[in-house]
This record gives C-alpha cells, structure tokens and sequence, in this order.
C-alpha cells in the first residue's frame, strides 16, 4: 500500500498527464478489438458482446463465406487490385526519387516537387467525383479518347475501365509524396562518395546504379514489408464510391463486403468474421514477406 | 581519343539532362490539368460542355452551375460542420498525443513499456469496420461529432513521433526546471512544446487535412443532413443526381440551360478551394513533418 502511495505522490501528475490519452485508447481501440469476438457468436444488441451465444459450430460464419458463390470472386478482386496498385504504385515512387535527385536546378525541383504533392491532398470524393467526370461521355478522358481517334464511351458503364481508373488515380496521387522518403534517404548520402566517383570516372548511370540505389535500399525494403501487409486493405472508402449498379458486384472486394453486409444489411457477426479473416492474411503477409527479407538480405528486415 | 569519349559522355548527359526537364514538365502537366479542366468547365455553358469543347479555360463563360448549387446545399453550413469538426479534432489530437509522448520520454516513469507496447499493438492491430462501429453506437455517438473527433485521436504514430523529438532535447533542461519548481505539465507546456513546434505544426495541419477530406466515418455515423461535413455534401450531388431535390436543376438540365456534369465540378471547387488557396502556405509543414518521419523514425 506505502509503495502505490509513493508512486503517486512521486508520479502523479505523469499519470494523470496519461489518463486522457489512455482513456480513448481503450475505448476506441481496445473494446472494438475485444468486439471482435463476435466472429465467433450469435451478436445480439440486447445481450452485449460477452452475453451474445457462441455459435455452433464455432466457425459458421466463415464456413458461410466460404460457401457464398461470390466469395472467391470477393477474394480475387481484392487480391488483384492490391498486387497490380502495389506493383505499378511503389517502384513509380523510387523511379520518381531518382529522377528528381538527378535534376540539376534546385528551384525547378523544388517547384516540381511542390506540385507533384497537390493531388496526395486531394480526398476520395473528390478523386472519385473527378474519375465518374472525366469518365462520362462529355468528360476529359473521352475528349483524349477523340483527340486520337477513338470513340466516346461511356466509362463508368460496367466495369471494364475500373482498373486503370483505380490504379491510374492511384498512381497519379501517391508518385509524389511517396517519393519524400526516398528523398530524405537521399539526402544522407556522404557527398564525398560523388567526389570519388567522378575521379574514378564514373558514369551517371553507375553513380545511381552504386550510390544513390543502395543508399535508398534500407527505406524501400520497410516500405516494400508494410506495403505487402497491405495487399488485402483494398481502397474500399475509394471502391465504395466507384461502384454503381452497372458494376457493383463486379468490384466488390472484401472491404466493400464487409461493408454492405455489416452496415447496410446488419449483418454484425457475419461481416466480422469475414474481415477478421482478411486481417489475420494479411498479417501473415507481412510475417512472411519480412521473413523472406530476413533470409535474402538480414540487416533489412523490419524485425 | 579519351577526351573524344569523355566528350560524348558530357554530350550524352547533357541530352539526358534536357530530356528529364521536358519529362518533369510533362508530370506536372498531368498533375495540373485535370484541376484546370475540372475549373474550366465548371464556369463553361451546357453546349459547350456537352460537345466537348472544353479544355483548360472557361469557354461561354457563366455562373449558373455555381448559383444552383449554392441554392440549393447550405454549402456554407457544410463548410462550419467540418471546420467546427477539424478544430476540435486537431487540438484534441495535439494535446493528447504530446502528453502521452511526454510522459513516456521520462525515464523514471513506471509504466513506461507497458503502455509503449498497447499503443505499439494498434500500429498493427485494430477491431474493424462493425466492432468500432458497434462501440461508437453503444456509447450513443451516432449522429453526433464525437464519433469523427474522439476515435482517431490517440496515434501511436503520432506518440512516437513526439517522444523522438523530445528525447532530442537536453534532459538537463527538465531537471533545471523542476529544480525552480516547475510542474510536469508547465514543463511540456513552456519548455518542450515551443521547442518542437515543427513538429506540432505538421502534425496539426495533417490532422485538418485529414478531417477536411474524410467522408466515411461520416458516412458511417451522421444521419442528420444538417451535420453532414463538405465531402458529404459532395457525395451527394455527384452520386445521386437524379434522386437529389436540387431545385430547379433537373429542370433547367433538361432544357439544356445547365449542363450536370458543370453542377459536379462546381461542387468538386467548393470542396477542394480551401484546401488549395492555403496549399502554398503550408506545403513546407508537410514535406517537413514526413522527413522528420523518415529520420527520426
């Protein structure tokens, strides 16, 4: 008792300075977490989380998404879009930092820098309400289709344009800012290393290739682990206001599903269930991407 | 013969160098344009429009797509939700990260890694659309403010980022000052905070850009029209035209007096020129706050 006396006396207001912080934490984030039982049980609003029956059997839910027909559907679409985004997202962003680092006049790459951060700052709303725009028989992208001699069509009609929007619009907003990092990586390298390569005659493709490259390879492995940890967390905010009944149950992904189904139709249990399982894929994505590192290349691993 | 190589090296470098200043032109180009057009064609006529005729500059300049829309939407009230919202969500973030990172930068404190480790498990762990949807309901938060301002304002990120730049700053100051009597709190407050303001300021003005661009919480917990943020609004006119009781809208598009997509641009102005006339102020807060990120981190 004397020793929790003491401790307040000496370290009180270090917990109180705690209490606001500690208090949102758990109840935002810690309830939800302990909420996530309810994948495993018969949710009732009346009865709470813990008083709520267990299920019999104990997997039901996710024997019933398995069993859904759209289900491997869900799964590939949001597989495929996380691999192409990651694929066509997270080189441009490097390619895009050395490109820059190779620009001689500090002003013009302060100001293409500067630009190329506008559209991270642009909301999916607004991203989407550009795309359902510009994809309209009027809008910009079909002025381009005319200008080289294509038809107008109507590309928010179905589902064909889906992808090259999803990622296109991706791309064009995350180029720029995901190219800061690589720049502050940049920017630690010893200058003298330049010096000693313009001696020994090298090239501008071998200082990239043996400087500016490695020097950049710590940051885009972390990078490379998160964003596999990733695949599965589909833009669905983004999805959601792309789909429309022309193509809705073509895009669905498993974000969109768990939306539909959990909020729109109530479905607490069941919708749980199924992001529970797209959570715990996606750990052992990142589980095994960092292990793959670890073997190939030790010191660049996240843990 | 070497000076002949290394000239066409220099030549070659050179060409590059060119050829890069045109590409990086270019992107900028494609940066820039789809908001040039957007603004364009959100002040051109319906004819216009539709024989699409508009590039990057008004053509048949007029008025009337943004008249509509602000007689229609209570776009100004729209604007007061979300600042109301962004304010109050910034200062709580503010206020309640820094003092958590504080008091995990002393060293004596006891709990030290215990609560290091429950914020650490939510970087990677989190209970999901429907659990937090479930909790916000329970706690009656639906339709109300609170469920945008108060769930995303602890950030571990955000924490640890703090706690980096504090064990930055000289221990001998804290001890100096406790030594004059100085209190915890008056320490963050007078010592620790205004020396890392940088890092206050990029995390306050991400924290509003956040708020300012989020639409699904609000999706997900107001009802109430009357409270909906700017993005909501936004949503509404582009994706549910036709049901929309825009007032005479749907009349003067069917003859041909408004031009729809005109009213969705127009829209797509309101919601994004905030943003963009204070952009050139405070762009060197962003790039900033992410390379302290990258260092410290």
């Amino acid at each position: 008792m004397g020793k929790i006396k003491k401790l307040f006396k000496n370290q009180g207001t270090l917990l109180l300075m705690l209490v606001p912080g500690l208090v949102l934490l758990i109840v935002f984030k810690y309830v939800p977490m302990y909420g996530v039982l309810i994948a495993f049980k018969n949710y009732k609003a009346s009865k709470g989380v813990w008083g709520s029956d267990w299920l019999d059997p104990l997997f039901k839910n996710f024997i019933t998404f398995f069993k859904n027909v759209n289900c491997w559907n869900i799964i590939w679409n949001t597989i495929k879009v996380g691999v192409v985004s990651l694929v066509i997202t997270f080189p441009a962003a490097i390619i895009f930092a050395l490109l820059l680092n190779e620009l001689k006049g500090n002003r013009f790459k302060k100001g293409v820098q500067t630009i190329s951060y506008i559209p991270h700052f642009i909301s999916v709303v607004v991203i989407c309400s550009m795309l359902n725009g510009f994809g309209s028989t009027t809008g910009l992208f079909n002025d381009i289709r005319e200008f080289f001699g294509m038809a107008r069509v109507d590309m928010n009609n179905g589902s064909k344009y889906f992808m090259a929007e999803y990622v296109g619009s991706a791309l064009w907003q995350t180029v720029g800012w995901g190219s800061i990092v690589y720049l502050s990586a940049l920017s630690n390298v010893d200058t003298s290393l330049y010096d000693v390569a313009n001696i020994d005659g090298a090239n501008r493709w071998h200082k990239v290739r043996h400087i500016a490259w490695p020097a950049m390879v710590p940051t885009a492995t972390v990078m490379l682990i998160m964003n596999v940890g990733n695949i599965l967390n589909s833009d669905y905010t983004k999805i959601l206001l792309m789909q429309n009944d022309t193509n809705r149950s073509a895009l669905d992904v498993i974000g969109t599903f768990v939306y539909q189904q959990g909020i729109v139709q109530g479905k607490f249990s069941y919708a749980t269930a199924v992001n529970l399982f797209s959570s715990i894929v996606s750990c052992i994505l990142v589980v095994g991407a960092n292990m793959i590192i670890r073997k190939t290349n030790p010191e660049n691993s996240l843990w | 013969m070497k000076k002949k190589q290394s000239n066409k090296i220099y030549i070659g470098s050179r060409a590059f160098d060119v050829a890069l200043v045109i590409f990086m032109l270019a992107l900028c180009v494609v940066f820039l344009y789809p908001f040039l057009n957007v603004l364009a064609v959100s002040f051109s006529s319906n004819s216009m429009i539709t024989t699409g005729q508009v590039t990057f500059y008004p053509k048949e300049f007029t008025t009337k797509a943004y008249q509509v829309l602000f007689e229609a939407e209570n776009i100004f009230r729209a604007y007061g939700n979300t600042i109301i919202i962004a304010v109050a969500a910034t200062v709580l973030n503010l206020v309640v990260n820094s003092l958590m990172a504080y008091v995990l930068m002393v060293p004596e404190f006891r709990f030290k890694k215990l609560i290091s480790v429950l914020l650490l498990i939510t970087m990677f762990f989190n209970g999901g659309t429907v659990p937090t949807y479930l909790t916000i309901m329970n706690l009656g938060l639906l339709n109300s403010w609170w469920a945008l301002i108060l769930p995303n304002a602890v950030s571990a990120y955000n924490v640890f980022m703090y706690r980096a730049f504090f064990k930055g700053i000289s221990p001998e100051i804290r001890e100096a000052a406790k030594i004059d009597g100085a209190g915890e709190l008056q320490i963050l407050a007078r010592i620790y905070a205004p020396l890392s303001k940088a890092l206050y300021a990029s995390f306050g003005l991400f924290s509003i850009v956040g708020i300012w661009n989020n639409y699904y919480d609000a999706l997900l917990y107001i009802k109430d029209a009357n409270k909906q943020p700017i993005q909501m609004i936004l949503r509404k006119i582009v994706y549910s035209f036709a049901t929309t009781s825009m007032g005479d809208a749907q009349v003067m598009i069917g003859n041909g007096e408004l031009n729809q997509l005109g009213v969705q641009y127009a829209t797509i102005i309101a919601t994004i020129l905030p943003m963009l006339l204070v952009y050139p102020f405070i762009q060197k807060y962003f790039a900033q706050g992410m390379q302290v990120g990258a260092v410290k981190g």
